[in-house]
């Protein structure tokens, strides 16, 4: 890593934190007491049922909100200071490029904003030559395509670019596949774990597809709803590199199994409502995800 | 090539050549017997081949007016656009303003504007700018703020600047706005140096001058020369803005079929 941590400790540290969105009888708690706490170079996934919070995780920890209560540290800075030195990857939902610029364009477009933070960052590797990075996501034939002509499957391995290669300390990313078909995303997902392999960036990435969270994590954080809180957590510990063939095999479906069972406790998947305990879940909240 | 193909095919070409040919004949036929009421196509013609300088200078003095006004009306639309863009006060400040002056007729400034700065090029100037320069601005400001939200979280996360995120996302989204505009205010400038020129009655020369002068010794053959010299000029101002807005944004949906 380029800089490192003025503190020991977890690399992102997202401390009892409280969000709350409107106001009186209408308010909606999007998170109550969330804890969690990241080490570097981890791959942790947030997996949880539609409104439970883990997309307005990721925005606390992107400082794209701030949280009512609590706070969020990325290795020891707060989010404005994360941001302000560049060391904040982000991938949304839809892979939003810029229309008018090709492919290399875009991935390129992040170092000629904020340049201040830009040159006190040494790049290294993969990250240091976007066309490496996009040939090794399989974007090498479409460099000087625009996004336009790009498939969606393309468009969003482009955005996975245009984030890696930052070279970020952490980075961040929001159902990133969730809009891809099914094969799609299986390729997606691997040549990601490809890149990721190497580069061994702190990944948080939230999703809600439970075989996508159990391929890409060494450990997945599961949420529930209403509030948004932590149900629980589960370690993956396939091993690495991980690889197409995995996404049969039995330890795989075991993890899931462990995933969806947490899942349960929180969610009734029968009448898609919340169960479980409104508040604070002592058990689950405030545990060390390692 | 394919393009050339579809443009060479009758299907394409016939229509437009029939159209032109019908409303050749009803014109002759109504021309022949009514001469105050349209001139004949030859006479018309006639003007052209006799007086072209006559034609030519007065088409450049409205055409300066045009453009000059346009430049004025575009770049200071742009201008405010951008700023009331940053800045919501400013926008609560202009945009009544804005409102105010583009629901007023232009032509009934025009007079008053005479008044003011005479029969030069100002007032002729000030009218196209004042016409041209609202579809601009609001074109502008709606295009400005057209970013997607998700791309600017993107920026956000980096702490872009507000004239990294102005230069490099607003500026871009906003030129499909800005040839919308364009497309509009162009034809719409010789409106206004027309207009203008009608206000001004001791006016030297432009088409607008020619128009009146020659609608008051019932010449009618040189009217509509003029009128088709404004015609042709309004008609190749809009296939210059079509042309740069086919290079500019062969990036955007409008320009793929």
């Amino acid at each position: 890593m380029s800089s490192p941590p003025p503190s020991e400790g977890p690399f992102v540290a997202v401390n009892d934190a409280c969000t709350t969105y409107g106001t009186g009888p209408d308010a909606v708690r999007a998170l109550a007491h969330v804890d969690l706490q990241v080490p570097r170079g981890r791959f942790v996934s947030v997996i949880g049922p539609s409104g439970c919070g883990k997309s307005t995780l990721l925005r606390l920890i992107a400082g794209l909100e701030a949280p009512d209560a609590g706070d969020v540290r990325i290795c020891g800075r707060t989010t404005a200071e994360a941001r302000a030195a560049k060391v904040l990857g982000f991938v949304p939902q839809v892979p939003a490029l810029l229309p008018w610029l090709d492919v290399l364009g875009n991935v390129r477009v992040l170092e000629k904003v904020n340049r201040a933070a830009g040159r006190q960052r040494t790049q290294r590797g993969l990250a240091s030559d976007p066309v490496a990075l996009l040939t090794r996501l399989g974007l090498g034939d479409v460099l000087t395509r625009r996004p336009g002509q790009l498939s969606g499957g393309m468009q969003q391995r482009t955005a996975l670019a245009r984030a890696f290669a930052l070279a970020p300390d952490v980075l961040l990313m929001d159902e990133p596949f969730s809009a891809l078909d099914e094969f799609t995303r299986e390729s997606a997902q691997l040549q990601l774990l490809d890149v990721w392999q190497e580069l061994r960036t702190t990944v948080v990435f939230v999703t809600h597809s439970i075989a996508e969270a159990v391929l890409l994590s060494d450990t997945v954080v599961v949420m529930a709803a209403a509030p948004g809180r932590v149900a629980g957590v589960v370690d993956v510990g396939l091993d690495r590199p991980r690889h197409h063939g995995l996404l049969d095999s039995a330890a795989m479906h075991e993890h899931e199994h462990r995933v969806r069972a947490l899942l349960e406790t929180a969610w009734d998947p029968v009448s898609g409502t919340p169960t479980g305990t409104p508040l604070r879940t002592p058990g689950a909240a405030g545990r060390e995800v390692a | 090539m394919r393009r050339l193909a579809r443009v060479a095919h009758p299907r394409t070409w016939l229509p437009t050549v029939l159209a032109v040919v019908v409303v050749g004949l009803l014109w002759t036929w109504v021309a022949r017997d009514n001469p105050y009421v349209l001139p004949t196509l030859p006479s018309v013609g006639r003007q052209f081949l006799d007086q072209p300088d006559l034609y030519l200078a007065n088409a450049w003095t409205t055409l300066q007016e045009a453009l000059l006004g346009l430049l004025a009306g575009g770049v200071c639309a742009v201008l405010l656009a951008v700023v009331v863009g940053e800045s919501g006060l400013v926008r609560r400040a202009v945009t009544p303003l804005a409102v105010v002056l583009n629901v007023t007729p232009v032509v009934a400034i025009a007079p008053a504007l005479v008044v003011a700065f005479g029969f030069g090029l100002t007032p002729k100037v000030l009218v196209t700018g004042l016409i041209t320069f609202f579809p601009v601005l609001m074109n502008t400001v709606t295009g400005l703020r057209s970013v997607d939200r998700h791309v600017l979280q993107v920026f956000r996360t980096v702490d872009a600047s507000r004239l990294d995120v102005l230069v490099r996302l607003r500026f871009p989204s906003a030129l499909p706005y800005l040839f919308a505009a364009l497309r509009v205010v162009f034809p719409l400038s010789l409106v206004g140096a027309v207009v203008a020129e009608f206000a001004a009655a001791g006016a030297q020369s432009g088409l607008g001058t020619l128009i009146s002068v020659a609608s008051a010794n019932s010449q009618l053959d040189r009217v509509f020369a003029a009128i088709a010299c404004l015609a042709l000029m309004g008609s190749l101002m809009l296939l210059l803005v079509t042309t740069f807005e086919r290079r500019a944004l062969a990036w955007h949906e409008s320009q793929h079929r």
